[in-house]
């Protein structure tokens, strides 16, 4: 049973999220003109599409314990070579993903106050680190590096405008920028 | 004849040094993201998309495309020499053309693959320039209701040809659809699903939709494996050559040759398969209908020639809707539609009228491309298989920032990176799951698109949506739509019937 609930708990998901959000679309404010239909009717269509095909999956998961499914032609193809079963068997490693996951929405938070260049130093070595990589010279050098190339090629060549960060941080990004000739 | 002179003014546009310069870069990146097993052909043309943002049109586009053609050839490398295909494209080169690299002859593989990519190339280039111009003019007379069902019938194919099951790739479409109508909407001006948040207000951009879950998602799903420690899987250094097929050799494997290039630019044609459908469906059609087809997977040259020539012919097809009807029908050529609109300009089939020299410089720069990745495949095999060598977790951690740097550097606004971050969790869940990302980042793309027609057409023929079958052209592609959503189902029902009989 437990099997069941968690191959069908993804649907579950979704069905739950698609009766808020049907809820939601009912609330949708608009000038309503006769014999039009609104904005809502788009978004609803979709929800109750997506609800009838999750009430199937969950049906068939949950009640039925049904696992054959139809599957797409590439998935069919890639099926009979061998290849989908051939990747499942590989090992896993949750810790280095949530480290990586972790570690990037901390990068996300911390770039308007960092800076993009301290921030991405910072991110590129731990990243490479997390991902079991042991090399500390090539990380430091890499990532030092490619900080530097990425500011260059972005502020100098393409024109983008990377967060500075604030005080006393944004010292560093803004001393880079002079001697990169970027104003 | 007004064609070739204008594919004549093309090429001279393209033979600028700037474009050359360009063109040159984005082959080579093309074939090191291919090359490259963590990094997929979308994903490597989403993250040059950034630096097309500076650029005119032409060189952002020759930029793009470039990669997008190099990108079906690069992988071949590899999947020869060292039973490593960069893509999956490349599986069904394991099987003749690994396994004739494995008796001795490595360099008639390779060259093999060379003939099959420059011939299925330039076949399908010819083909794209001959059909783009009578497709759009016949395009011109579509309307809304038509445009509703080849949109409805491009969602179809991505649910019924992709990978994973046909409900996930449903769901995964729906949630894309979802997703593109959040923000004001452009007919009422009502706020649909924005909850108060400013930035969601303004919609989300398809961009981050397909940034985060293709860039993300998939850093973030091999990271979960481990990522492969220090590179070099194989022994990059020993002499490696490409002995071209001589021409009775290249004879012999015309009809391969020429049902392969058919079925790559067909299955390019249709949206949501790509070339990695193509490259399995010509491989299964030369075991079919090849004179040698039971022989395939011992090593034979219509191994190598059917895959390879259809994935490269497939680019071709793929460009003929997106010129014309400004549809995308994969994952590369959404991003490539991506850069158009992000410069200002909406392929469609107003493109030949009012920027014809414009798209002819783009087919003779997609010719040069051809030649280009040939003579630097041939030329370059050393070096680009080098890349292997690359630790992944180092690849890895430059593609997060490529990533965070294309989405912010759109509108300069860092909630976008919240917004990728999102749909790089998102896409990792996704791969987790086993839903597959293209029905998604195909829906958010289509959707404004879907829905627009949808309400013009009801609006124009008084809500009445019957007239979908009303009219000639809608009522076929309508019922095609029809056909390829319930054969996968027919087909699983088929399978069912069989299992439980034996």
């Amino acid at each position: 049973m437990l099997n069941r609930l968690l191959r069908a708990s993804p649907y579950i998901v979704v069905q739950l999220a698609a009766m808020y959000l049907y809820q939601v679309a009912g609330r949708i404010d608009f000038p309503a003109a006769p014999g039009r239909i609104g904005p809502d009717f788009w978004p609803k269509s979709i929800l109750v599409l997506l609800g009838l095909v999750c009430v199937y999956e969950i049906i068939k998961n949950l009640l039925i314990g049904e696992t054959f499914t139809a599957a797409g032609l590439l998935e069919k193809l890639m099926k009979d070579s061998g290849e989908v079963e051939g990747e499942e068997k590989q090992r896993s490693y949750p810790l280095i993903l949530v480290g990586g996951i972790v570690l990037t929405i901390i990068y996300v938070v911390t770039i308007s106050s960092l800076g993009f260049f301290l921030a991405t130093i910072a991110y590129l070595a731990l990243f490479m680190a997390i991902g079991r990589y042991r090399n500390w010279t090539v990380i430091a050098i890499s990532s030092l590096l490619g900080a530097l190339a990425l500011v260059f090629i972005f502020m100098k060549v393409v024109y983008v405008s990377l967060p500075l960060g604030v005080e006393p941080f944004s010292v560093v990004s803004l001393w880079l920028l002079r001697v990169m000739g970027v104003h | 004849m007004e064609a070739l002179v204008h594919l004549g003014n093309g090429f001279l546009q393209v033979l600028q040094p700037a474009n050359l310069l360009v063109l040159f870069i984005g082959l080579v990146l093309g074939m090191l993201v291919a090359v490259l097993p963590g990094l997929t052909l979308v994903m490597g043309v989403v993250l040059a998309l950034p630096f097309t943002y500076s650029m005119e049109l032409l060189p952002a586009i020759i930029l793009l495309t470039a990669m997008y053609v190099s990108g079906t050839y690069g992988g071949a490398f590899t999947a020869i020499l060292f039973r490593i295909p960069g893509e999956p494209i490349d599986v069904p080169l394991l099987w003749d053309g690994y396994t004739m690299a494995r008796k001795g002859q490595p360099a008639k593989a390779l060259g093999w693959t060379l003939f099959a990519a420059l011939g299925g190339g330039l076949v399908t280039t010819t083909v794209m320039v001959l059909a783009s111009a009578p497709v759009a003019k016949f395009a011109l007379a579509f309307s809304s209701p038509e445009y509703f069902a080849i949109i409805i019938f491009g969602l179809a194919s991505v649910v019924s040809l992709g990978g994973g099951s046909i409900t996930n790739a449903a769901i995964s479409l729906m949630l894309g659809l979802l997703i593109a109508t959040v923000g004001v909407d452009s007919i009422y001006g009502a706020e649909r699903f924005a909850f108060g948040v400013p930035f969601l207000q303004d919609g989300i951009e398809y961009l981050l939709v397909m940034v985060g879950a293709y860039g993300l998602g998939e850093v973030f799903t091999r990271m979960e494996k481990g990522f492969a420690g220090d590179g070099a899987p194989a022994d990059t250094d020993r002499s490696i050559n490409t002995e071209f097929p001589t021409i009775a050799e290249m004879l012999k494997l015309k009809m391969t040759f020429l049902r392969s290039s058919l079925v790559g630019i067909v299955v390019g044609i249709i949206p949501g398969a790509g070339a990695t459908v193509a490259s399995f469906v010509a491989y299964g059609a030369e075991g079919q209908y090849g004179k040698r087809g039971k022989d395939l997977g011992s090593g034979i040259a219509e191994g190598i020639v059917a895959p390879q020539t259809a994935a490269t012919s497939s680019v071709g097809g793929a460009m003929i809707p997106l010129l014309t009807m400004g549809i995308p029908g994969s994952g590369a050529t959404a991003i490539i539609l991506g850069a158009f609109l992000l410069h200002g300009m909406q392929p469609g089939p107003q493109v030949f009228v009012t920027s014809g020299p414009f798209v002819y410089a783009v087919f003779a720069s997609i010719f040069l491309g051809v030649i280009g990745m040939c003579i630097i495949g041939y030329f370059a095999i050393k070096p680009l298989v080098k890349v292997l060598e690359l630790p992944e977790a180092v690849v890895s951690a430059f593609v997060v920032m490529f990533c965070f740097i294309g989405a912010f550097a759109a509108r300069n606004n860092l909630s976008d990176l919240y917004v990728i971050t999102a749909f790089g969790i998102l896409g990792y869940l996704f791969e987790k799951f086993k839903f597959p990302i293209a029905p998604m980042v195909l829906g958010v793309i289509l959707g404004p698109l879907a829905e627009s027609s949808f309400m013009t057409m009801m609006v124009s023929h008084g809500n009445d949506w019957t007239v979908l079958m009303g009219r000639p052209i809608s009522a076929t592609v309508m019922v095609l739509a029809v056909i390829a959503l319930v054969y996968p189902i027919q087909r699983q029902l088929r399978e069912k019937t069989r299992r439980s009989g034996s």
